[in-house]
């Protein structure tokens, strides 16, 4: 196409730019007026080879500056090319009703429109006199608009092409979408696949920590346990399925029976097998681990002290052996005929001593938890009871249970909790003790095991 | 710019300052990184001198302990000094509650005890 004279109409001063370089390298020369009006005046000056225009445009839209050159005799045989976004039908008819030439739907491709400029400028434009008046009927309103045949069929034409352009892309887009649903599809499926995956593993999981926690809980004391002329009470609530206390109470011989609380550090599968592991060396019966008793060469049963025990716990449980997991006790030996009590501590929360008549107090015995410091022999200590006395052992998820405000339940409120419920039965302090400890923790319960272990001497009337 | 996303680090003449940003040491995740980082802070150095800083600290689980008892042991193993310092009475009661008041060396803050390393 030889380079010929092109007038646009755009209020867009970048629009024009790039719509002007384009034409200009196309070999074409270029005017540019930012409305109708202006464009009108340029087209008078010098008379144009052809015409683009925006439509919505200040001063002078599209279809006013279109008519205007379609109406003006000098001008009425240069074509003219419409902008427009084609959103509603109507549009067509205002453009054929203008006087326009073709359409260009915005955005627009430039190597379109230069198509579009050269089929129209090798399609001489009809003559006007041909004109006729046509009747349209358009969204349930009737049109009635002069124009001329070639108008007609060069508006329809370009209208089909961009019907047919629209297509295109609706489906290069709906075969994207295709695309993009399988490919949703098959992820779909892999998800699906993985979630089999996890639930089986899950299930295995939920069996294992299952069976684990079944292994823990014989750790504990079986239903029937007693002990000779005393009463024993205990509560204990993981705060997870797995745990790292456990405490127990029997017979170790015919005069003596041991209690104890033990809290490893942590929670979870890691202080839980350390719990297994240690509760292995807490056994009442004479086995080559044991260390609460041992068989002596004359067949008899001899019971190791507390601090024999915490002492021999410390040796075997160094905590860097452990990957840092350490533990505390409170390990008591209680000779029942006479209601003595020898106890050791590693670490451990100190008892509390409800005698049947006076004041409850704290009795502890220094000692580092178990595991911290190698070689260490840990003292002992000794308390004496009188018929009616209660002990009570716990681990430091009762003292330390958190309130809202991270508030510790703290020592005090156990002194007053069993103070208050003293002359109850000691299993109902013990429920009680529990009962405040969850209380406290309201709403969101504890976050530490929970261990409670009450002891009443009752000996046999002499 | 600090290095590490749970402890603040300095260093007083030959004694390393770890100040613990954390004002709950209470999950596994956060003791974790705590051990992690002190680790690549005191690297391969054979028995330095360290100074742990309590100032943020306000509450503290017992498995925290079980990272200073190692800490302690790693330490005293070469030679070095492990030392502690602001303390709150709630925490220092973690301590005693466990006799480890006895085994740490704690001070009232910082000064107090950097002035113990000489």
């Amino acid at each position: 196409m030889a380079g010929v004279n092109v007038l646009i109409a755009e209020d867009s001063r970048i629009q024009a730019k790039i719509l002007q370089k384009r034409l200009t390298d196309a070999g074409h020369t270029v005017r540019w007026a930012e409305n109708g009006a202006d464009a009108l005046k340029l087209a008078r000056e010098q008379r144009p080879d052809i015409i683009i225009s925006d439509i919505e445009m200040p001063v002078m839209t599209g279809y006013e500056f279109c008519k205007a050159v379609k109406t003006d005799p000098a001008l009425q045989g240069v074509p003219l090319i419409l902008m427009s976004t084609l959103s509603d039908p109507i549009d067509i008819i205002r453009g054929l009703d203008a006087g326009a030439d073709n359409y260009v739907t915005k955005p627009y491709d430039p190597d379109y429109l230069l198509g579009r400029m050269q089929s129209l400028l090798a399609t001489p434009l009809g003559d006007p006199a041909e004109e006729a008046t046509l009747e349209v009927a358009v969204a349930g309103q009737k049109f009635r608009v002069q124009a001329g045949r070639q108008q007609v069929l060069n508006l329809l034409v370009s209208t089909f092409e961009n019907a047919v352009a629209k297509n295109q892309e609706l489906i290069a887009a709906n075969e994207d979408l295709s695309l993009a649903r399988d490919k949703l599809q098959q992820s779909n499926s892999e998800l699906s696949a993985l979630n089999d995956k996890i639930s089986t593993i899950n299930a295995r999981m939920v069996r294992d920590l299952e069976a684990a926690a079944k292994v823990q809980r014989s750790l504990l004391p079986p239903d029937d346990a007693a002990l000779p002329a005393a009463s024993v009470a205990w509560r204990y609530v993981p705060c997870q399925d797995l745990a790292g206390d456990f405490l127990n109470f029997f017979p170790l011989d015919a005069e003596h029976a041991g209690l104890f609380v033990v809290d490893v550090s942590g929670h979870g599968v890691p202080s839980s097998l350390m719990a297994v592991t240690v509760g292995r060396f807490l056994s009442p019966k004479v086995t080559d681990q044991s260390l609460l008793v041992r068989q002596r060469p004359d067949g008899s049963v001899a019971v190791a002290t507390p601090a024999e025990v915490a002492t021999q716990l410390n040796r075997l449980f160094q905590a860097d052996e452990f990957s840092g997991l350490y533990f505390t006790i409170l390990y008591g030996v209680l000779h029942v005929p006479t209601g003595r009590l020898e106890y050791a501590s590693g670490g451990h929360p100190a008892l509390l001593h409800v005698p049947a008549s006076g004041p409850p107090a704290y009795h502890g015995a220094e000692g580092f938890p178990i595991g911290f410091v190698p070689d260490v022999e840990y003292a002992q200590a000794s308390l004496q009871l009188a018929p009616g006395d209660r002990i009570y052992l716990y681990s430091d998820g009762v003292t330390e249970a958190m309130d809202k405000e991270q508030t510790p339940l703290g020592e005090e409120a156990l002194v007053n909790c069993l103070s208050a419920s003293r002359g109850r039965p000691l299993d109902e302090t013990v429920a009680g003790l529990l009962a405040t400890v969850e209380q406290w923790c309201q709403p969101n319960g504890p976050l530490d095991d929970v261990s409670i272990l009450g002891l009443e001497w009752r000996p046999e009337r002499q | 710019m600090d290095a590490y996303r749970r402890i603040q680090t300095g260093k007083t003449g030959d004694v390393h300052l770890v100040v613990f940003k954390d004002k709950k040491i209470l999950d596994d995740t956060t003791l974790d990184e705590i051990k992690k980082e002190i680790a690549a802070l005191l690297g391969k150095a054979t028995g330095p001198d360290v100074l742990l800083d309590f100032c943020n600290v306000e509450f503290m689980s017992s498995a925290m302990l079980g990272l200073l008892g190692q800490l302690h042991r790693k330490i005293s193993a070469g030679h070095g000094r492990l030392k502690m310092c602001n303390i709150r009475p709630e925490i220092f009661q973690v301590f005693k509650l466990t006799s480890l008041d006895k085994l740490f060396s704690i001070h009232k803050d910082a000064p107090t005890a950097l002035a113990t390393f000489t």
